[in-house]
């Protein structure tokens, strides 16, 4: 425990990692609840209508962790990892500063409008709110993912008396970890709304509860999402293997001569990533090929309303593995970034060497209050998200609004 | 181009003081203003819709002193280290306290969520007052982290309760925001005076120093400048949606 580099690497690996959690399930739900709505507002069905509403709850309760994790994420590199922002943060910090200023401000600002402006705002100024914010919740994820892809791939920059400076922004925005790690997490999202809805589905068809119709629509809604997003997804991780650091993947002459290049520019040290990264790779294509089990199954049931409505072993298998795209995307990112070790920029700059020199006292204090905090943030929440899953649609909090909660009792005070 | 910089900084950060300034404020003075929970739940209707946009104003700032200042961002961050940790963990608190409050129907979890937003309320105001305190001395003695002034600064902390109070004022139902006009507040006035801190805080710090070599900078700084009057549109869009007093609990 008193290490602080492991500390600080732990504690950013968990509030990354919680993050990503949520973050994943709200870029897949945001895309779905933003299709609900569209076909609600056409086709002016209620049954359409309610969907989006029961959603759309579980969307902004799974919505509040990935806000906070993420706020402490965006000052965690200033507190923890001041030697990154001293030696590269004259690149690595301009994708953030775009990433809060073209997405998410607009996407914090408009998930407001759209959460409170419910039954208020014109129904079809009401969608397109949903509509940015869906589209500025991918573009905020595309900035962050230059800002990672540039950590494992650094382009268009060069060192100057021991700093960074950008010189090629292309590069920066079309480098290829960037751009396919986009994808690849675009397509990760999806599939992880798409267990969701099925698995929630399929807990409410399973029971017999009220709502049949509700729940068939959105079981189908869940089938079809990862049936679609299943192969995208494999295909958009394999292509990032083109330009995977040759000492991730352990082994090889390329290894060896990378570890030959560092070992005579920035003297010995262990440059082959650790075991845990092999694993986690295996991890993440063991769930990959129970996932697209699963989506030959739903391919399958597709067509056949009765089995949907009333395949019991189905449903409990679509509850069974909701897991799996979660389990796969962190297995995914342990394999991303332990494997770029002991880099923090690969190639460039050490872990070791971003660590901020802080004593050992003050990180351990920040790791236990966030890690605390963080544990009883999640616990609650998944909690939550499980409690408003399992109610189902009978009271929708979201829109409800003004209309329908009783009016307090006002006592005259004065 | 650093000019431009920092002005967009001057721009987000006395953004950010002024609208969240407003919902902290309130959030420390809740259990005054709503004395019971029902009366709570109407006072924090009052920022609900906006808090959300409200507090991305200082994410966007940090993001500016990432991209366009990153020297700023390891002296000031790291250099203030303990209190931009009670900053955020007063944040996460509030944040969450009132993103839960509403979702279980008990009187105790209302109770701990009511809690939690005005300790957090309160821990964010008293490190914002801090860091600001903070830096006003550094802009008079130079140099920056922990000095005097975190513990001199600490009664500025009361500029967020008052101007909190000036927000509730004009947001409260009439007989609640009588309660908040027992402090003789105007909104526009504790606004400019926490700009006026803030200012006169940033003055101090070597902004060439701390400013990003090559075309971060310049990246940074036009695009920030391009999109600025399309977010002052999207925010203005919430504020005349929800403009008026509130007479009913909201989502939250």
């Amino acid at each position: 425990m008193g290490d602080p580099l492991m500390l600080a690497r732990v504690q950013f690996a968990l509030t990354a990692g919680t993050h990503f959690l949520f973050v994943a399930l709200t870029l897949g739900l945001a895309t779905l609840v933003a299709l609900m709505q569209t076909r609600a507002t056409i086709s002016g069905e209620a049954v359409h209508a309610r969907m989006t509403r029961f959603w759309g709850q579980l969307y902004v309760v799974n919505y509040a962790v990935g806000i906070v994790t993420g706020l402490v994420m965006e000052f965690q590199f200033g507190l923890n990892w001041a030697g990154m922002s001293r030696t590269v943060g004259g690149v690595f910090g301009a994708p953030l500063a775009l990433e809060t200023v073209v997405a998410f401000f607009v996407e914090s600002t408009f998930l407001g409008l759209w959460i409170f402006g419910w039954e208020r705002l014109n129904r079809w100024l009401h969608l397109t709110l949903i509509w940015v914010v869906t589209l500025t919740a991918y573009l905020s994820a595309y900035f962050v993912l230059v800002a990672n892809g540039w950590l494992q791939r650094p382009v268009g920059y060069e060192m100057r008396d021991g700093h960074a400076r950008l010189t090629d922004v292309g590069a920066l925005l079309g480098n290829p970890t960037a751009l396919l790690a986009f994808g690849h997490v675009l397509f990760g999202g999806l599939l992880t709304a798409g267990f969701f809805l099925a698995a929630v589905s399929g807990h409410h068809l399973r029971r017999r509860t009220a709502e049949v119709e509700l729940f068939r629509k959105s079981m189908r809604t869940g089938l079809l999402t990862v049936i679609l997003a299943v192969m995208p997804v494999v295909m958009l991780g394999a292509a990032q293997f083109g330009y995977l650091q040759p000492t991730k993947s352990g082994g090889g002459a390329k290894a060896a001569a990378a570890e030959a290049d560092f070992t005579a520019r920035f003297g010995p040290d262990h440059y082959r990533a650790p075991g845990l990264a092999q694993v986690a790779a295996g991890v993440m294509m063991l769930m990959w090929l129970l996932m697209v089990t699963v989506a030959v199954v739903a391919l399958v049931m597709f067509p056949f309303r009765r089995w949907l409505e009333r395949g019991r072993v189905f449903h409990v298998t679509m509850i069974v593995a909701l897991p799996l795209p979660y389990v796969a995307m962190i297995a995914g990112w342990v394999f991303r970034e332990v494997g770029r070790q002991p880099w923090m920029v690969y190639g460039v700059l050490k872990t070791r060497d971003a660590l901020s020199d802080t004593g050992t006292g003050t990180i351990t204090a920040s790791f236990l209050l966030f890690t605390t905090l963080f544990a009883v943030l999640t616990c609650v929440n998944v909690w939550l998200l499980a409690r408003f899953a399992r109610r189902g649609p009978q009271e929708p909090g979201l829109g409800a609004g003004a209309a329908s909660a009783p009016a307090p009792v006002m006592t005259p005070t004065f | 181009m650093e000019f431009l910089a920092v002005v967009m900084l001057a721009v987000f950060t006395a953004g950010y003081l002024v609208l969240a300034g407003a919902d902290i404020g309130v959030g420390m003075l809740l259990p005054w203003l709503g004395r019971d929970q029902d009366e709570r739940r109407l006072v924090i209707a009052s920022f609900a819709p906006f808090f959300l946009g409200n507090e991305v104003w200082l994410v966007s700032a940090a993001g500016i002193v990432a991209g366009a200042f990153p020297g700023l961002e390891h002296t000031l961050i790291e250099g203030l280290y303990p209190l931009v940790v009670m900053l955020l963990a007063g944040w996460v608190m509030r944040d969450m306290g009132l993103w839960l409050r509403g979702r279980v129907d008990a009187p105790r979890w209302r109770g701990w969520c009511d809690g939690a937003i005005v300790a957090g309320s309160w821990a964010l105001a008293l490190a914002w007052a801090s860091v600001l305190g903070s830096l006003l001395v550094s802009a008079m003695s130079g140099g920056t982290g922990l000095n005097a002034g975190t513990v001199l600064g600490l009664p500025l902390a009361a500029l967020f309760a008052w101007h909190g109070a000036g927000f509730a004022r004009w947001r409260l139902p009439e007989d609640l925001a009588a309660r908040a006009a027992r402090v003789p507040v105007r909104y526009a006035v504790s606004g400019a005076v926490l700009v006026a801190v803030a200012v006169a805080a940033g003055s101090g710090l070597s902004w060439s120093d701390a400013a990003a070599e090559g075309s971060a900078l310049s990246m940074t700084a036009v695009t920030t400048a391009a999109v600025l009057p399309l977010l002052m549109a999207a925010q203005g869009l919430v504020w005349w949606t929800f403009r008026g007093r509130v007479e009913s609990p909201s989502y939250l």
